[in-house]
């Protein structure tokens, strides 16, 4: 079954049909009763089973928690080697959502596949190809540092031998042999980090690594993110922070209130959005006459004027014909910068209290 | 060496109850009562009592002592890392639940085992060094039988740990259920007799049946009667003697207290299983 929104080309009244692949259906317009016909797309799917190129699979998912919809029939698909944001305002079922994932909570309705897996049917199967860092990192706090890690390789049946280069890597060597009980919030999330590690899994779920850390401890994470991806390691990044998620993701999904709102690059956000990059251009000597000019050229949404330079909102496309409506207004122009609509603006715009 | 995830998260719990000294503490807390009892423990005669008497004489602060040390070893072993936050880096591992459930019983029943050997073991060691009739199967029946009535007591406390979502609740229901067992389960068996026979009747020491019958639902009187039809006479009821009827065998006793343990191991695994971490 596919779901379609179909546009009347007369009104413009908007409609959702659904119906199979291949089949043709005859729409009449509730509005203006025009009459037209719609083809559903044939080798269409809502979610791409292949197994091959696919590391994380989520259809349907629907948990609820006391009759409430925590997680409200969310569906997506997570590539090999890619880095997925998974974003989502405090309380959004991001946390739920991948507790799922990993078959810590039971779903009320849903299927989840790692790497062709069945979380719920073949379970074992499934989380051997997962390295998981918690929101909530917590280790065995009479047990030290390379204890806990020992503990983990064993049960992964990976090699005992990376825990120490781990630890190290992480900056937490001088605590190796103390207990973690006497960790502080951001040691504890190292470690964390590093046990995800273990065992070079080839899929990460990461839930708001850098929680609890210092900078330091960010730039740390990050660059091993970034190292792991090269690796072709496929990751799976939640946060409510925006900037850092931008930086690395290829794809990100955007969750509120227990939907996912929105799936696409960072780029095919904003260009579904209608986003505009702002341009930023420095004069040696600002005119009212600059400003009327830029203005008046097509495409441009909203001109500001800030001491010497002007901040215009505009199309991609309008940029030339802003920068030559401002020369020939006698403008000169000694810089400019072009800013692309973030994903702080993105997520504002698909979690707004409606 | 086998290498399953059971072994693993039972060698974990080991080094866990090591690492914060519980086992050194039990070790010495079950020596030394078994040294006092057996040194002190007769006002009618001084110094060293045989095994015998020494096990009469723990009778009761066992009954009392091992569903404390079992109810607190199991009480928080599920609940305790959902709490923390440690089961969900462990679940996410490839394990399965009934691995986990197993692994901790494994390993808190491991502590408690070996605790309760070395520790009565050494005081057993001490004793028989001292008296001169020494009966050693009698005393390794008693310490087995000790140990099976702490996996039950260990085995429910888990259960609690599994089915409750907070900690203290489920150390509130373990205090509760050692006062249960304790006091309020006898009272109520032996009113119900004393209603049914009369005082006359409770004072003879010859209870029917029935009654010896219903007390096996309280795993203490079984794990007392177990050690009575090895090693001697004991009295459930202080002050009265009391005779066993002929359905009272060791194979019954031993047999009610691995229902109670297999019982409620199935019920951990149904529990765990349909939780939400």
């Amino acid at each position: 079954m596919i779901s379609k929104i179909v546009k009347c080309p007369i009104c413009s009244y908007k409609k959702t049909i659904n119906g199979e692949p291949g089949e043709k259906v005859t729409l009449t317009c509730p509005k203006c009763n025009t009459k037209g016909r719609y083809l559903f797309p044939e080798g269409f799917q809502q979610v791409t089973n292949n197994s091959d190129s696919t590391a994380i699979e989520v259809n349907g998912l629907i948990k609820k928690f006391n009759g409430l919809r925590a997680v409200d029939n969310v569906s997506f698909n997570v590539k090999k080697g890619e880095i997925f944001g998974f974003l989502g305002p405090n309380g959004a079922g991001k946390t739920t959502t991948i507790k799922a994932m990993l078959g810590l909570i039971h779903a009320n309705s849903g299927e989840i596949k790692i790497n062709g897996y069945d979380i719920k049917h073949n379970g074992k199967d499934a989380k051997k190809f997962v390295g998981y860092l918690p929101e909530r990192v917590a280790f065995y706090d009479n047990l030290t540092a390379l204890q806990n890690l020992h503990f983990y390789t064993e049960i992964k049946k990976s090699s005992k031998e990376e825990c120490i280069s781990l630890i190290e890597e992480f900056g937490l060597s001088d605590a190796i042999n103390k207990k973690v009980g006497t960790f502080s919030k951001g040691m504890v999330q190292r470690l964390g980090m590093a046990r995800a590690i273990l065992g070079t899994s080839p899929i990460l779920i990461l839930d708001e690594p850098s929680g609890g850390l210092d900078p330091r401890g960010v730039v740390l994470i990050r660059n091993k993110i970034r190292e792991m991806k090269n690796k072709g390691t496929t990751i799976f990044i939640s946060s409510h922070i925006l900037s850092e998620i931008q930086e690395i993701c290829d794809r990100v999904g955007i969750i509120n209130k227990g939907v996912l709102v929105a799936q696409d690059t960072v780029s095919g956000l904003s260009k579904k959005l209608n986003l505009k990059p702002k341009i930023t251009v420095e004069l040696e000597k600002m005119s009212n006459d600059v400003v009327e000019s830029v203005k008046k050229v097509q495409g441009v949404d909203k001109v500001e004027r800030i001491g010497k330079s002007i901040d215009v909102i505009c199309d991609p496309k309008t940029k030339a014909k802003v920068i030559l409506a401002i020369e020939s207004a006698g403008g000169n122009i000694i810089n400019l910068y072009t800013r692309e609509p973030s994903l702080e603006e993105v997520f504002m715009r698909f979690t707004e209290v409606i | 060496m086998i290498s399953s995830p059971i072994l693993n998260i039972a060698k974990k719990e080991i080094l866990d109850n090591v690492r914060n000294k519980w086992v050194i503490i039990l070790t010495i807390i079950f020596a030394s009562l078994t040294l006092v009892v057996s040194y002190f423990g007769s006002i009618f005669s001084q110094g060293w009592q045989d095994f015998g008497d020494t096990i009469a004489g723990m009778m009761n602060l066992v009954q009392f002592l091992i569903p404390i040390i079992g109810l607190m070893l199991g009480y928080a072993a599920i609940i305790g890392e959902i709490e923390k936050g440690s089961m969900s880096s462990l679940l996410a591992l490839p394990v399965a639940r009934l691995e986990i459930i197993l692994g901790k019983f494994l390993g808190l029943g491991g502590v408690l085992s070996f605790t309760i050997f070395i520790g009565f073991g050494i005081a057993g060691i001490v004793i028989g060094a001292n008296v001169s009739d020494v009966n050693y199967l009698d005393y390794l029946i008693f310490i087995g039988a000790t140990i099976l009535l702490g996996l039950v007591f260990l085995i429910v406390a888990m259960f609690f740990s599994t089915l409750f979502k907070k900690r203290s609740t489920s150390m509130g229901l373990a205090v509760f259920l050692w006062f249960f067992f304790n006091m309020i389960l006898p009272i109520i068996f032996v009113g119900i007799m004393a209603a049914s026979i009369g005082i006359e009747g409770l004072a003879s020491g010859d209870f029917p049946e029935w009654y010896h019958a219903l007390t096996l639902l309280n795993p203490l009187s079984v794990y007392s009667a177990l050690v009575s039809l090895n090693v001697g006479p004991v009295s459930t009821i202080e002050g009265i003697s009391v005779s066993y009827p002929a359905f009272y065998s060791s194979g019954v006793m031993i047999l009610i207290l691995l229902i109670w343990i297999v019982g409620f191991l199935l019920l951990n695994f149904w529990m765990f299983d349909r939780r939400d971490i």
